[in-house]
């Protein structure tokens, strides 16, 4: 994943296209590479990628989204520097649009600075989600976000999970309900998400298939009932 | 049914499905947008009615309406859109119907920002309208009990024909946790049959007249002793709460409900392991507030802490449950700012180190 020079993540709302955006973005930064994460999010109020400013500052990631008190209305704010970035070849880009068909409307508006660029479209997908619990219900979702973006998904990311209740066998089956999802859609999936501590387990039991680690950073202090919850800023969690 | 990831939003909306609710009015506020998304999608589904009112005066006044019909309805807002509401909450109290009104907070006064907050404690607890009248407020701290909650105020507010708040912080709203709805939930009262309702008279009853209107003296404050007579009934028998720690010694009992209780326990287990007692007391009702529980909790403490996202609401009530017994100190955080673990903690240790300033007339 994150291997062409445009990323974009699109899903479902709450699948988790911001933290598997704000992970990619990291590691490419780890790697050397320049990157700008640039949040279209203009969907969900809170756990934006502008959350974990300070941290993608100081881990060499571009974060381009609304700052100072925009950072924190609830208005449809996309910045003139993501038409720039989305033409700049000199740097990576990724994208974390907002959420449905609705979030991917914005991407339609950018349709002619993308097009050319053959960005990647990865599609976010978590079954436990309440509106997509099966494999016609992502089909459906995908076609939708495909037609508002005007553009096509070219891969799946597989995020089945439930937080701190996360078993393998959730995770292995929403990756088996993702397979299916590629296939009525003709693409792969590029990646399963997993949350450290769970990766290797998922390693082996799901060969052929790029296990993505996942760190959670944006996220509420107030964590799962039983477990310790990190130190905390001002409003959210990083760590 | 396997459990599903939601945002509070949307396990409020489904859990006021499965309670048999099919009509929601409403009007959009961030950050409680995803209730009245997710039931334009699903209430289609069950047969329900969704409408986007013209206002939230509107949409208290359709509630108002349905009510009165006798049917299960709901309405949803955020702390501006609760405020003008409140004319709509006094007649339903005034009238005595049941409807939830869920209130997930945002910081303020006045627009404010979209935030969580808790500072809607007294618009909530001590009646936003005129009149004497009060209302249940439940207050939930994970996605779950939000679910629960919600489902519980439905049974509440039918047994007592009254309004019933659901009262949520933002992060109630927004945060994403583990769901279970259970299949085999039984009521929580015996509901009777609703004669009263307003439903197209036949004959064979008294007419049914929803009304909030006595213009005579005498027969308005019967209605109000039978109201308060109501009250008295609910705060003898829906007091809830939940304690940590109170089993044990401890040296200073922290009081907070919501978000911020489960902060609190972070710190307060973060505590123990440095050998600094502290207990909570988390109120799930607000009102009814349990005092007796505060009261007999903070006997055994050498201090109380109140802890809200507010500049210090509750901590009135909790005075009154604790009547000079005890040196009361308060933290809260406002404009949307949250309380961290770690803050808590650091209060903790100031109000035993004597660094912290008991409060006086709050």
């Amino acid at each position: 994943m994150f291997e062409r020079r445009i990323t974009i993540v699109v899903g479902h709302f709450g699948s988790g296209k911001t933290e598997i955006a704000v992970n990619g973005a990291v590691r490419l930064a780890a790697g050397g590479t320049p990157v700008a994460l640039v949040d279209i999010d203009v969907v969900k109020p809170y756990f934006r990628t502008r959350e974990a400013r300070d941290l993608l500052s100081d881990l060499g990631v571009e974060l381009v989204a609304p700052a100072g008190e925009n950072a924190t209305a609830d208005l449809p704010i996309v910045l003139p520097r993501v038409r720039t970035l989305c033409r700049d070849t000199s740097r990576k880009v990724v994208v974390d649009a907002g959420g449905d068909d609705t979030g991917a409307r914005v991407l339609g508006s950018l349709s002619d600075v993308l097009a050319g660029q053959a960005p990647d479209l990865l599609l976010v997908l978590n079954f436990r989600r309440p509106f997509t619990p099966d494999v016609p219900s992502a089909v459906a979702m995908a076609r939708d976000i495909e037609a508002a973006a005007r553009l096509k998904v070219t891969g799946i990311v597989a995020n089945t999970h439930l937080m701190a209740e996360t078993t393998a066998d959730v995770i292995l089956d929403g990756l088996r309900m993702a397979r299916e999802t590629a296939d009525m859609l003709g693409v792969d999936v590029r990646a399963v998400a997993v949350e450290e501590g769970l990766d290797r387990e998922i390693a082996a039991a799901a060969p052929g298939v790029e296990v993505f680690p996942l760190k959670r950073i944006v996220q509420p202090p107030v964590g799962p009932m039983n477990l310790k919850v990190p130190r905390t800023g001002p409003l959210f969690v990083v760590r | 049914m396997a459990k599903k990831l939601m945002k509070g939003c949307e396990a409020i909306g489904e859990a006021a499905i499965r309670a048999g609710c099919k009509l929601f009015f409403g009007y959009p506020i961030t950050p409680q947008n995803e209730i009245p998304e997710y039931l334009s999608h699903r209430l289609p589904q069950v047969g329900g009615t969704f409408v986007q009112a013209e206002s939230e005066v509107g949409a208290s006044n359709m509630i108002y309406g349905a009510a009165g019909a006798g049917e299960r309805v709901f309405t949803s807002s955020s702390s501006p859109g609760i405020s003008l509401m409140q004319e709509a909450v006094s007649y339903l109290a005034g009238a005595e119907l049941p409807v939830v009104i869920v209130n997930i907070m945002r910081a303020g006064p006045g627009l404010g920002g979209i935030l969580p907050s808790q500072a809607d404690y007294f618009q909530a607890t001590k009646g936003g309208g005129h009149g004497d009248f009060n209302t249940l407020v439940l207050a939930p701290w994970s996605v779950q009990e939000a679910a629960d909650l919600v489902a519980d105020a439905f049974d509440l507010a039918d047994y007592y024909r009254n309004p019933v708040y659901v009262l949520g912080d933002g992060l109630i709203g927004q945060m994403m946790e583990p769901v279970e709805f259970r299949e085999d939930r039984k009521p929580l009262k015996d509901l009777a049959a609703k004669t009263w309702a307003s439903t197209g008279w036949k004959g064979d009853r008294p007419r049914a007249v929803i009304n909030s209107l006595y213009l005579d003296a005498d027969t308005l404050e019967q209605h109000n002793r039978d109201l308060q007579a109501k009250y008295a009934t609910i705060r003898r028998d829906e007091v809830r709460w939940q304690g940590y720690g109170l089993d044990g010694d401890y040296d200073v009992l922290i009081v907070a409900y919501g978000t911020v209780a489960r902060v609190c326990l972070t710190a307060m287990e973060e505590l123990r392991e440095q050998g600094i007692k502290a207990a909570i007391l988390r109120p799930i009702s607000l009102y009814p507030f349990p005092y007796d529980a505060v009261r007999q909790a903070s006997a055994r403490a050498r201090a109380v802490l109140v802890v809200e996202l507010s500049a210090g609401q509750m901590i009135q009530d909790v005075q009154l449950a604790v009547a000079e017994t005890r040196p009361i100190h308060f933290h809260g955080r406002t404009g949307g700012n949250l309380v961290s673990p770690d803050e808590a903690a650091a209060k903790v240790r100031e109000v035993l180190d004597g660094r912290s300033q008991e409060v006086r007339n709050a």
